[in-house]
């Protein structure tokens, strides 16, 4: 690995197995064995086919692509959340993928105990969420319910926290699926800020879009992927002076 | 790639890898899963808060089924078919409790993984923390009853004797066995859904071919050596020993109860290794 590159995608190769008539059961099992109609046909499908690809640090790149282009399952990869079959993604750094948002929440649980159970998915300790809390309790402006449940949150207020915890995670490395920012205009414009605050500091972002508008506003490079193969790849005109 | 450290105890600077061949150590799988302590924490006194929310006696319910378990068989055993055993509630406590400790575990084990697909599908952590956070659940609650049993232990017959020092290590080796059992199970039934509804007959069964409420010498002779190769009447047996009759029984019985618990310990270790990484397609 370069020295600054902190992402590289290495010939990645994804396939699933579309299961039909898909069996999950010993029930369905042992039916199978005397109903052929009934038995399961596996099908290889290919998401992904021979990727590579580098991020370097600092630099955003946008992962672009119409729905199927697999463009989502190698943000999967890159997250380690699934396994390629092929290639390999080496990453350097603390990796936050924003692919859903408030993954773990729990309703039952408060604002606050969220929070602490959030950040340490992520594989932050506890003394170290104790540090930030302040901060993510300040930026997602929820101090006054920061100790009830969540289940009465509101989805905004909810989006919110979990967008707070999020890039208050230190992360290298941030993955996102098309959220960049959340809530009204004037809260996603700190969101906003607060990334190219952390940009400036050195994160990396990866982003999937199918919108090559937002791309084009926050990425400096692109790769375009259309049924699992990259067929274009580029640096967009004039890309931010920081990055270089 | 010399620079590039797996899965690194150090978060502020950590560093994966993913390749298909790609696989941590024993040792570094140890390191991350300590970095994952807290996490464990969380996840714990998250299942128990949720459990237990808006109760008015929140944690002690914990102790209710077990002590009408206990007060049940004691009135059926001891008034009905008039057991001659000397101290029988003790008797059937230590039997009683560490089967409840198997069972529960084992029951919730089926959905540890299910339940969880959320988070498995949306965050990379160690999927080993999901059974062992589910283990660790189950373990706490239980830990009062076992404590209350202590606590009461001299007057119902109990005595201070050197053999109880051998608890702690029976105990640690009949939860490594459980873990086994745990791990073989939540990954057989993200694969076959209907596991849990047999391991449910199955629990059933276990319970009344094991001298639990009964003694082990009712067992027909001839029955009794195929009885004792069930790891859970060995350590039935084991606690009885420490806990009633204050010696350890024979040791061919902690000898198999020790081979089952190395057995399914590996076994549960390498199917869940096995299949930790593609899980997350079934779910």
């Amino acid at each position: 690995m370069r020295g600054d590159e902190v992402v590289r995608v290495e010939h990645v190769t994804k396939e699933f197995v579309l299961k039909h008539n898909h069996v999950d059961s010993l029930k369905g099992r042992f039916v199978g064995l005397f109903k052929r109609r009934m038995r399961p046909r596996h099908e290889h499908f290919l998401a992904l086919s021979d990727v590579s690809f580098t991020v370097r640090r600092g630099e955003a790149v946008g992962l672009m692509g119409r729905n199927g282009s697999g463009k989502s399952t190698l943000l999967q990869i890159i997250a380690g959340i699934l396994r390629p079959t092929a290639g390999q993604v080496v990453t350097h750094g603390r990796v936050a993928p924003l692919i859903e948002l408030g993954v773990g929440f729990h309703p039952e649980l408060t604002g606050e105990e969220n929070v602490y159970l959030n950040a340490s998915l992520y594989g932050l300790r506890n003394k170290d969420v104790r540090r930030r809390f302040r901060d993510i309790v300040a930026f997602s402006e929820l101090a006054h319910f920061i100790d009830t449940p969540v289940k009465n949150y509101s989805s905004g207020m909810y989006m919110r926290l979990a967008f707070a915890i999020a890039v208050h995670l230190d992360p290298e490395i941030l993955l996102a699926d098309e959220i960049l920012a959340v809530g009204d205009a004037s809260f996603q414009q700190k969101c906003r800020e607060k990334i190219a605050s952390l940009r400036r500091g050195g994160m990396s972002i990866v982003l999937v879009s199918h919108s090559e508008q937002q791309v084009r506003s926050v990425c400096d490079s692109y790769v375009r992927l259309d049924k699992g193969r990259v067929v274009e790849s580029g640096v967009f005109k004039a890309p931010a002076a920081h990055v270089r | 790639m010399d620079q590039v450290a797996i899965a690194s105890a150090s978060l502020m600077s950590e560093s994966l890898t993913h390749h298909p061949t790609a696989r941590l150590t024993p040792l570094q799988g140890l390191r991350a899963l300590a970095a994952y302590g807290d996490m464990l924490k969380n996840f714990v006194r998250k299942d128990i808060q949720v459990r237990y929310q808006g109760a008015a006696l929140g944690f002690l319910w914990s102790l209710i089924n077990p002590l009408v378990m206990i007060g049940l068989y004691i009135f059926v055993f001891s008034d009905v078919f008039k057991s001659t055993l000397p101290y029988y509630p003790l008797y059937l406590m230590a039997g009683l409790l560490h089967w409840n400790l198997f069972s529960q575990i084992t029951g919730q084990s089926c959905d540890t993984l299910l339940s969880n697909a959320g988070l498995i599908k949306k965050i990379y952590f160690p999927r080993l923390l999901v059974p062992i956070s589910s283990v660790l659940f189950n373990v706490v609650l239980w830990l009062l009853a076992i404590v209350l049993l202590f606590l009461i232990y001299p007057f119902i017959g109990g005595q201070a004797r050197w053999v109880l020092l051998a608890y702690p290590v029976a105990l640690a080796a009949f939860l490594l066995f459980t873990f086994g059992v745990t791990l073989i199970l939540s990954v057989l039934n993200v694969l076959f859904r209907d596991l849990k509804h047999l391991v449910d007959v199955a629990l059933l069964f276990l319970f009344w071919v094991t001298p639990i409420v009964y003694q082990y010498h009712r067992i027909p002779p001839h029955l009794r050596d195929a009885f004792a190769l069930s790891p859970l009447v060995e350590y039935v047996l084991i606690f009885r020993g420490i806990l009633y009759a204050g010696q350890l029984p024979d040791w061919h019985i902690m000898g198999a109860a020790l081979t089952w618990t190395a057995a399914t310990l590996t076994l549960g270790l390498f199917v869940f290794h096995r299949y930790a990484d593609s899980l997350v397609e079934h779910l």
